[in-house]
């Protein structure tokens, strides 16, 4: 495979990071009549996607089942906990064919869909893209149909997409040279990874509508290998993240205009 | 015209600077690459066609080195999911993208005996070569007036290597040896019907000055 | 043969800067210590789990990698053609015959993948150029190979030992695969991760391994063991006839950090090396027949992949290949093809005259009458046009374009 088609296949997941890497942010987004979910909803959590390596001697991540296993689940009770929190009830589809009534093609299709809006969304609200034609609009993305006939079909109200990736320096710790978007340029774009770090984004489709109402992407980077950030196998380092990522959902800026009115 | 989503979008990200840290993130990076079309006749390409939209419209700024003169793409909600492009008097000999001899995977030359087929041929090649598509069908190809000539219109859809379909309409004729054209591409879950109206209304708005 | 499209060494002059063991195989073309296809015995049984903790890991990342590689709308979906290759894996999989699973995906490169967990991922691109049978169980029992001698693990742990940029890709690989929300068996990245992957995982060492081992199982399966090398004598000769066309030498330094043999020196040992388990008096078959009724529905489609992304020299020398079988309708179109596509001075008339010679053919599709049809009408043909397009309508009355065309003859 020739370094052109390497930069072909590229595709957006890795210059995404590199663009984000070094930066410690939660920046959320939301529609501007966004009200964040309370009383009695139902919350469909797609996929999620959750791996927690090890970083050795070397810089490896080295996936270890245990961790991953533990962090994962934790990260769901996490999650069911604090949506419980708020009312609603929470399904967490594990597999494309989880959901009875919904085939896995129709699963499969959506997450592709969503793939696309959430990295247009990551692009044009993230990393400075701006839209003309999205200005003060909050957030201007939806699925369209194949949404609202997933949330006719299943009977949720809200689909949860979300992804967390965390990584820690086990005992020989290195920090990693930066490499930097230079290296794009010969078809790997290495990320600029110090040592452990976290990158994590959740965005929430309202499927009566099929748009996306909020997003958030959550990003921490230690450059010191050996620091630990919330680590998301315990039950205190899992809940911190679902709180990063979810707990502080704002409502959208009309919403909140309406209150401050009222206020 | 840049690619059609790839490789477009990842060197329009090279240009970015790595981010500071300096809290605020998104719009610390620098100036974005869109700027606003108004709802109003406005030129496109080098010039040579006029065009009115029904809407605004984002138009993506050329980039060094990868720009043709001839070609402007437009979008909605960006090249991952919709976009229009124009090709105003590509002349014969010239291509749709740059490249150079050397490229193992070329995009062919326009030439101005190019018949319909030919012409199409040659955007399905683009899409291989350089948007990542693995799998293209053509779904019509029929004649249509465009610009006062006897012109075609084309359809087809793709899979590119993010999984994701797109569908697409190309409208376009060789007025005196010079290729005009208007395509719009984006997802074929809704984004490409969203879209369409807006491609059918400014493809009649079109006209040539020059 | 994971290991992309072209395994090249470094270039000549840093071998021998270096010194040793790698300038000697670049000088002669043959490794020093060549592995004897003898010594290549299975490390894994039937049913194999892994035990060790980083194994397991390794193992529970990959299960989900698979799960999405199957769930992908790039593989291609075509249950006969799928079992045939099963057939082909119960040859040579050896103990793990049973529990490989391969996945063909649309992507038109020359690519194989193994994956730790016993499947493989293999391109359209590499399909279509397999002539026949042993050619493609030859790459089947080389990435059998990687699986039976555990090379994923015992690189993945070597790798963990040296601090160099390899661990930098690992984890970039990995994150920036996570990074957009995207798993690392997202096929979008496979491309890359498999390159990344193959970079990782095999070392000159290992490669050489899975080549004496998969010769080893060819022939023991009946084929004939000499396929493995033609793989790679054809792949030289097109990269020569590629870079010929646009004027260039073929490059050499595409594998990044050069771990790989060269395809030379491949060549070379996989030549000794069939010649060592070939028993004399046994028939050994390439099993042509079979492989083109196996793979008759597909190849117009992967032709197809390939003439359109205009690469004269690769298409046209693959186009030459195949017809070593015989020329065909499909084949003379094709040719036809790589020449509009090409276009340079004088192309168009050697388009048409592949376009006439196609439709002479009793298998010539469709598409070959609309083309023959459009290059006698630009000359000025217009009876003849008339008569290839209106053929063209009879076999095809709904083809996409037929308004097209039948404006065509009405003006």
């Amino acid at each position: 495979m020739t370094e052109r088609d390497i930069m072909r296949r590229l595709g957006f997941a890795l210059l995404v990071s590199v663009a984000l890497a070094g930066c410690v942010q939660t920046r959320q987004y939301a529609d501007t009549q966004f009200s964040p979910p309370s009383g009695d909803y139902r919350l469909l959590v797609m996929r999620p996607d959750v791996s927690v390596g090890s970083v050795t001697t070397g810089g490896l991540v080295e996936p270890r089942a245990d961790w991953t296993e533990s962090a994962r689940s934790k990260l769901l009770t996490a999650l069911r906990a604090q949506q419980a929190g708020r009312g609603g009830n929470v399904r967490i589809l594990d597999r494309r064919d989880s959901l009875p009534g919904v085939s896995a093609e129709t699963i499969a299709e959506l997450e592709r869909l969503h793939s696309a809006v959430g990295n247009s969304i990551a692009l044009h609200k993230y990393m400075g893209e701006d839209l003309p034609t999205k200005r003060r609009k909050g957030l201007d993305w939806t699925l369209g149909n194949q949404a609202i006939a997933l949330g006719q079909r299943s009977g949720m109200d809200y689909a949860l997409f979300l992804h967390a990736e965390d990584s820690f320096a086990s005992t020989g710790r290195v920090a990693l040279q930066v490499l930097g978007i230079a290296g794009c340029l010969v078809g790997f774009c290495a990320p600029n990874i110090g040592g452990a770090g976290q990158f994590a984004y959740a965005s929430l489709v309202d499927l009566r509508t099929g748009k996306v109402v909020w997003f958030n992407v959550l990003q921490t980077g230690s450059q010191v290998a050996g620091i630990k950030f919330g680590d998301i196998r315990t039950d205190k380092g899992a809940a911190e993240m679902v709180e990063r990522l979810l707990g502080r959902m704002k409502p959208g800026r009309e919403i909140r205009r309406a209150q401050r009115a009222r206020t | 015209m840049k690619s059609v989503h790839g490789l477009g979008v990842a060197l329009a990200l090279m240009t970015l600077p790595a981010c500071s840290g300096v809290g605020g993130g998104g719009s610390g990076f620098g100036i974005s690459n869109y700027t606003l079309i108004r709802a109003r006749e406005t030129s496109v390409g080098n010039g040579s066609l006029r065009v009115t939209p029904p809407r605004e419209w984002n138009r993506q700024r050329g980039q060094l080195f990868v720009d043709i003169r001839e070609v402007e793409d437009w979008t909605q909600n960006g090249p991952l999911l919709d976009g229009i492009s124009f090709v105003t008097g590509l002349k014969s000999g010239d291509t749709l993208v740059r490249q150079t001899r050397r490229d193992d995977r070329q995009v062919p030359k326009f030439r101005s005996n190019m018949t319909a087929p030919e012409i199409t041929a040659m955007l399905e090649s683009l899409f291989r070569v350089r948007g990542g598509t693995v799998d293209f069908k053509t779904l019509g190809l029929a004649p249509r007036p465009f610009l006062g000539q006897a012109g075609f219109q084309f359809d087809y859809e793709h899979l590119d290597s993010d999984e994701v379909w797109r569908r697409g309409r190309a409208v376009g004729a060789t007025v005196d040896g010079r290729l005009y054209l208007i395509l719009l591409d984006a997802a074929r879950a809704h984004y490409f019907d969203s879209t369409l109206p807006d491609f059918e209304a400014i493809t009649f708005s079109a006209r040539k000055v020059r | 043969m994971s290991c992309g499209q072209v395994s090249n060494g470094l270039d000549r002059r840093t071998l021998l800067a270096a010194g040793g063991v790698l300038a000697a195989a670049g000088a002669t073309g043959v490794a020093s210590a060549r592995i004897l296809p003898s010594a290549m015995v299975p490390l894994i049984g039937p049913g194999y789990r892994p035990v060790d903790a980083d194994e397991r890991g390794m193992w529970q990342q990959m299960t989900r990698v698979e799960e999405e590689i199957a769930g992908s709308n790039l593989v291609v979906q075509d249950p006969a053609l799928a079992s045939y290759m099963q057939g082909l894996i119960a040859k040579v999989g050896g103990p793990a015959a049973k529990d490989f699973r391969i996945y063909l995906v649309r992507i038109p490169d020359f690519n194989a993948v193994m994956f730790p967990t016993g499947f493989a991922v293999i391109f359209t691109g590499l399909l279509l150029r397999m002539r026949n049978e042993a050619q493609l169980t030859g790459v089947i029992a080389h990435e059998a190979a990687h699986f039976l001698r555990k090379h994923q693990i015992r690189q993945y742990r070597d790798t963990r030992t040296k601090s160099d940029v390899f661990a930098v890709l690992a984890m970039s690989a990995g994150i920036a695969g996570g990074a957009a929300g995207v798993n690392t068996g997202d096929l979008a990245q496979l491309g890359q991760l498999g390159t990344i992957l193959s970079l990782l995982r095999y070392n000159r060492v290992l490669e050489a391994e899975a080549d004496a081992m998969g010769v080893r199982l060819l022939a023991e399966a009946g084929y004939d063991p000499r396929a493995m090398a033609e793989t790679w004598q054809q792949l030289i000769a097109e990269e020569k006839l590629s870079a010929k066309y646009r004027r260039k030498r073929r490059r050499r330094d595409i594998s990044l950090f050069g771990t790989h043999p060269t395809p030379e020196s491949r060549m070379a040992d996989l030549r000794i090396s069939a010649a060592e388990v070939t028993r004399p008096g046994v028939f050994y078959d390439a099993r042509r027949a079979s492989y083109l009724a196996a793979i008759g529905k597909i190849r117009p489609t992967l032709l197809d992949d390939q003439v359109k992304l205009n690469d004269p020299g690769a298409s046209q020398y693959i186009v030459n290949n195949l017809a070593q079988d015989g020329w065909n309708g499909l084949l003379r179109f094709h040719e036809g093809e790589i020449w509009r596509l090409r276009n340079r001075a004088g192309d168009d008339v050697r388009a048409a005259q592949g376009y006439a010679s196609a439709v002479l053919y009793p298998d010539a599709p469709a598409d070959a009458w609309r083309w023959h049809g459009i290059m006698l009408s630009k000359a000025g043909r217009r009876t003849e046009a008339r008569a290839a397009l209106s053929r063209y309508l009879m076999m095809a009355p709904n083809a996409p374009d037929a308004a097209f065309v039948r404006q065509m003859l009405v003006s």
